[in-house]
């Protein structure tokens, strides 16, 4: 990362520190309207007052960095940065295009939120909890800790750099990335990993057991859960998991409905003396 | 009272607070639980809950302020609760339900209108050139929201434990049982929506490796996440090396048509191919 980073000045290092700082609170103020708009705005504000000497030149730059904003947290800084390196470029020449800021701005934030939603929120989360939650049924008081160290510490390198490399690079970075079609690549090994955590968790976490036996005569001749356990190990629990992914995906189910559902059958089952 | 002040601080410095420091994870139910077992005198409780809860929510995550439901409210209350009354999940989960779908109605509604209006005037402010204003709207809005957000488990637990207390101690035995499945089975929905995001036909035998490996080999997670890697970086290196295959082909007839001036070894490669 420090090959990047040699060409930037000590003034701009410390402005994209304060950029990294102040990008934490990026949806403390989120509207439905321009979700971090706010939160956008507050941490390009260092760049925008070293940048522009003009008053009005000043006014516009705040007014387009107050417009919609919405992307994954981890990958803020990295637009962040490359949104200020542009408010640079346009500050220091006459005929740079003012309205690419945002359309650049606005590119980025979609595909960026989809890699990393899936990356950070769908598998680094996914992983760091699933951990979590087996040290802490062991009793284990550090498991809260350990939690936010595993999410913290990639997610929090992610966005240092993210906004070092942002400024950097500019505009180019992601449209490398995209022609050469690296992106799509790194997504599927992100979901490999991803797909085999749940698919481990679908058998530590999820559990379902008969009770019910065939009894003829005072005679238990079947122990069913004896049974199912022969043919294939969590058997129930798999094809329980597999008929909610189902149910949501193709027939469009509300995971509220899902949820109660699956109490309800849970009462009726444990009434009947099944489970 | 003191309990009432421990959970609402509590919901306000996580659920609020990991909304300003860049959803640092801070509001999850295993973070939560044990919080507030400290907080109450029963870690271990609170940790066993939190834990359960995590299971159950994990597949509920706030992506561009589309959820199914809160877990930070209904985690704490549920614990809170579940310690009070020296229950276990099955006094927490029927609460933990149905408070995590009104904890993110509550929610969105402070979101639409009391914060939702101060979009126009962030934008009148930037037109004014009013940096400070912008800040302290910023930082404000922020405070007034999770404000009144930790005023419901505030008042929920100051009213709310005795009720709820009666209103459980009618619940038969056998009614707890099935609710005590239904928090075993109830970790399947958090998996489906799960594998809603992350699955794809080409990749989806590697759900089952993932419930194999650990059902029959009894690895812990930890070690199907690190084998997990190994495969996944061994998939992106062939799909790169079949990226770049794919390129060169693809790049050889545009040369043939946009460079007239190729040397004689570049024709000699085209012919080769065509």
């Amino acid at each position: 990362m420090s090959k990047f980073s040699k060409d930037i000045s000590k003034d701009e290092k410390k402005l994209i520190r304060q950029m990294f700082w102040r990008s934490f609170t990026l949806y403390s103020a989120v509207t439905p309207a321009k979700q971090g708009a706010s939160g956008f705005e507050y941490s390009m504000l260092p760049f925008i007052n070293k940048f522009y000497k003009k008053e009005q030149d000043k006014k516009d730059a705040m007014v387009r960095q107050m417009s919609y904003f919405n992307t994954n947290l981890a990958m803020a800084p990295f637009v962040m940065g490359v949104t200020a390196s542009m408010e640079k470029q346009n500050s220091e020449s006459d005929d740079f295009n003012a309205e690419s800021i945002n359309a650049i701005k606005t590119s980025l934030m979609g595909p960026l939120a989809g890699i990393g939603d899936s990356i950070f929120w769908g598998v680094l989360r996914v992983i760091a909890a699933g951990i979590a939650i087996s040290l802490a049924k062991n009793g284990n008081i550090a498991a809260p800790i350990i939690f936010l160290l595993l999410f913290n510490i990639p997610v929090q390198l992610v966005r240092w750099y993210g906004g070092q490399l942002g400024y950097t690079l500019g505009s180019n970075y992601i449209g490398e990335l995209y022609e050469k079609g690296l992106i799509n690549i790194l997504t599927k090994a992100a979901s490999i990993v991803g797909l085999m955590m749940v698919g481990a968790m679908t058998s530590n976490m999820v559990k379902f057991d008969l009770k019910w036996n065939m009894v003829i005569g005072g005679k238990t001749i079947l122990k069913s859960q004896e049974m199912l356990n022969q043919i294939f190990i969590g058997l129930l629990p798999l094809a329980i998991t597999l008929l909610c992914f189902w149910l949501l995906k193709k027939k469009n189910v509300s995971i509220n409905w899902l949820i109660l559902g699956t109490i309800v059958v849970s009462i009726v089952l444990a009434l009947m003396g099944i489970v | 009272m003191y309990e009432a002040f421990a959970v609402a601080i509590v919901v306000f410095l996580t659920v609020g607070g990991q909304e300003l420091l860049g959803f640092t994870m801070l509001g999850r139910p295993i973070v939560i639980g044990p919080l507030i077992g400290l907080l109450l005198g029963d870690v271990k409780t609170g940790l066993m809950i939190g834990a359960s809860l995590e299971t159950i929510f994990m597949g509920i995550v706030n992506i561009g302020g589309a959820s199914a439901a809160e877990p930070g409210l209904a985690s704490a209350l549920a614990v809170a609760f579940a310690i009070m009354m020296h229950g276990g999940l099955g006094v927490a989960l029927p609460l933990a339900i149905p408070l995590g779908i009104i904890g993110l109605q509550i929610k969105t509604l402070i979101y639409v209108a009391v914060v939702g209006p101060f979009a126009s005037k962030f934008d009148s402010m930037a037109e004014k050139g009013n940096e400070k204003g912008i800040v302290r709207l910023h930082f404000g809005l922020w405070t007034l929201q999770w404000f009144i957000y930790a005023l419901i488990p505030f008042f929920a637990m100051l009213f709310g434990s005795e009720a709820t207390q009666s209103v459980l101690k009618m619940i038969p035995t056998i009614i707890v049982h099935g609710l005590t499945v239904a928090g075993n089975v109830l970790p399947a929905v958090g998996m489906a929506m799960l594998m809603k995001i992350l699955w794809d036909k080409n990749i989806s035998s590697f759900y089952f490796l993932g419930f194999l490996i650990v059902a029959y080999l009894k690895m812990p997670l930890i070690a199907v996440a690190v084998m997990g890697t190994i495969i996944a970086i061994l998939v992106a290196q062939r799909d790169y090396q079949l990226h770049n295959f794919e390129q060169k082909i693809a790049a050889k007839p545009a040369a043939v048509t946009t460079n007239t001036t190729e040397t004689k070894d570049e024709q000699e490669n085209d012919d080769f191919f065509s």
